[in-house]
């Protein structure tokens, strides 16, 4: 797996929040979880960057989770992660942060959070493919009448 | 205007909604093979229906504006005012940095400036080109050949050999110097609508703002009006662009900006009939009102409008980029017709506060219609009486 830390969540989030919800409980059986925020439900609000003069503006809101944990083993060690989701969903959030600190950490069982991470970007992988194919298959050139000698619908 | 209380009615407004929920679920009377409308169903099949309520509704949860359709049995304007409605209970938790719509993993990107675009122009799922014939077929489509649709159209797609993002066409005008400057707009924070009322002259973000989640009916009839001659331009659409714009967000830990998710949105910029620059005037100012422009002797450019939308919502970013462009022109030279006037456009196009006034009217006026009675009883008596 060699995902950036960065690329983590859209990878995760390929998998249904009752798998990642599952997945965290079962690693942070012994260990002990520390909220350092409180898991959250929201909004978040969506600033762009306007394409003709380059200036913010808000062009609306989207739910928004997030979470920051701390977790802590028995011999000691400690990890932080955190997770900010586009979902209307505060548990999944602290689900994301806990997989996000076995991993950042590599606290045991963090091989699971690899190998979900794996699959969850192949997933998101085969969406992007499939949006460049709607990209492909139309892809148009149109030509000026008097300069068409084969129309590309004849060809 | 005044408003009364009034009473009673209990019984027959919740009777109403038993009726509405009624007609809602008649078709299961004596039907076994009737089925609710799920909501998976509403998001892929009535895709556009759901994208139209996200941007009118202003926040982007396809899922609930699919439940906001199915309870409100299809009417957009409530469902959006449910979904407004939804939102007004949750607390704003943040706010992504300016996001650069470059990144958009694209689906569609036309332009109507130029045939041949860095990158290539890619029609996408689009109507545009197909004939307007109904399609009776689907009238009894089965079950096995609505799969088979997708899958065959899997089996048979290309293998992509694309990018992942495109260049925007305006930078390639913008290099060649046919555009105005793009303005410094560093630590320049935008307008929350949903925070701030509008006081005019607002900036250009609020107007922005504003249209994104305006009503799409409203704002392709002002923007018609623009259109057909009122406006007297024929603006061009330089870029056009449908695609997944990703949410970027700080990680709580390490503050590097992480994708959270990914929203679909339309964009559209328009170019129209050029305009002489004043170099000394900050544009932001000539918005404020300032008509000095064309006075200076600066370099003529194209003027540029520009509009975008959660979801795929052509007409409507089209509508709000001609509109961008006609406020701007009325911001700097006085309103020339309703479409340049910023007051006239941004109080007229909001669905829910539209629709809202519209249906109040439905709500009892007994005592101000009897008011209403009472006068013209007195004048028509007056009126008859010898003077």
């Amino acid at each position: 797996m060699n995902l950036e830390r960065k690329d983590w969540i859209r990878a995760l989030t390929a998998h249904p929040a009752t798998v990642l919800n599952a997945l965290a409980d079962e690693l942070t059986v012994g260990c002990d979880v520390k909220l350092k925020s409180l898991p959250q439900a929201g909004l978040g609000l969506l600033t762009l960057t306007d394409g003709a003069f380059h200036e913010p503006y808000y062009l609306g809101e989207f739910p928004l989770s997030m979470c920051s944990i701390e977790l802590s083993l028995s011999d000691g060690r400690q990890a932080a992660g955190g997770a900010q989701v586009m979902a209307d969903d505060a548990e999944l959030a602290r689900s994301l942060a806990i997989l996000d600190a076995v991993l950042a950490a590599r606290f045991p069982g963090w091989e699971q959070v690899s190998a979900h991470i794996e699959s969850g970007a192949s997933r998101r992988a085969e969406e992007d493919r499939r949006r460049r194919a709607m990209l492909t298959a139309t892809r148009v050139d149109f030509a000026m009448l008097n300069n068409a000698e084969v129309d590309d619908d004849e060809c | 205007m005044s408003y009364v209380a009034i009473k009673g009615g209990g019984h027959a407004i919740a009777g109403a909604a038993a009726v509405t929920e009624y007609l809602r679920t008649e078709e299961g009377l004596g039907n076994p093979a009737a089925e609710p409308l799920a909501i998976d169903a509403i998001l892929h099949q009535l895709r556009h229906l759901v994208d139209r309520v996200v941007s009118e509704g202003g926040v982007y949860h396809p899922q609930f504006a699919a439940l906001a359709i199915k309870q409100s049995l299809g009417d957009t304007l409530e469902a959006a005012f449910a979904l407004r409605a939804w939102r007004s209970t949750r607390p704003r938790l943040s706010a992504t940095p300016p996001l650069d719509t470059s990144r958009m993993r694209l689906i569609r990107r036309i332009s109507s400036a130029f045939k041949d675009i860095p990158g290539g122009q890619m029609l996408g799922p689009t109507p545009d080109y197909a004939l307007r014939l109904l399609r009776l077929e689907l009238m009894d489509e089965s079950p096995d050949a609505f799969r088979a649709v997708a899958r065959n159209w899997l089996e048979k797609c290309p293998e992509a050999q694309l990018p992942d993002t495109f260049p925007k066409v305006l930078d390639a005008l913008r290099a060649e110097g046919l555009l105005p400057p793009v303005t410094a707009t560093r630590g320049q924070t935008a307008f929350d609508i949903t925070r701030e009322p509008l006081v005019f002259p607002v900036p250009r973000s609020a107007q922005l703002a504003t249209m994104a989640r305006a009503e799409t009916g409203s704002l392709l009839a002002i923007a018609y009006s623009n259109m057909r001659g009122y406006g007297d331009v024929h603006p061009t659409v330089a870029e056009l662009r449908v695609g997944y714009l990703p949410v970027m967000l700080p990680h709580p830990v390490t503050g590097e900006l992480v994708e959270a998710g990914e929203v679909l949105i339309t964009e559209c910029e328009v170019v129209a009939m050029y305009d002489v620059q004043d170099a000394q005037v900050p544009r932001a100012q000539r918005c404020a009102g300032a008509a000095e422009a064309d006075e200076t002797g600066g370099k003529p450019v194209f003027t540029l409008g520009y509009g975008a939308c959660f979801g795929h919502n052509e007409v409507k970013a089209i509508s709000m980029a001609i509109l961008d462009r006609a406020l701007q022109k009325g911001m700097k030279d006085g309103a020339s017709n309703p479409s340049e006037d910023p007051e006239f456009v941004l109080l007229h196009v909001d669905g829910v506060d539209s629709m809202g006034f519209a249906s109040h009217y439905k709500m009892p006026h007994y005592v101000t219609f009897q008011s209403d009675l009472d006068r013209l009883r007195t004048t028509q008596q007056k009126s008859g009486e010898p003077a």
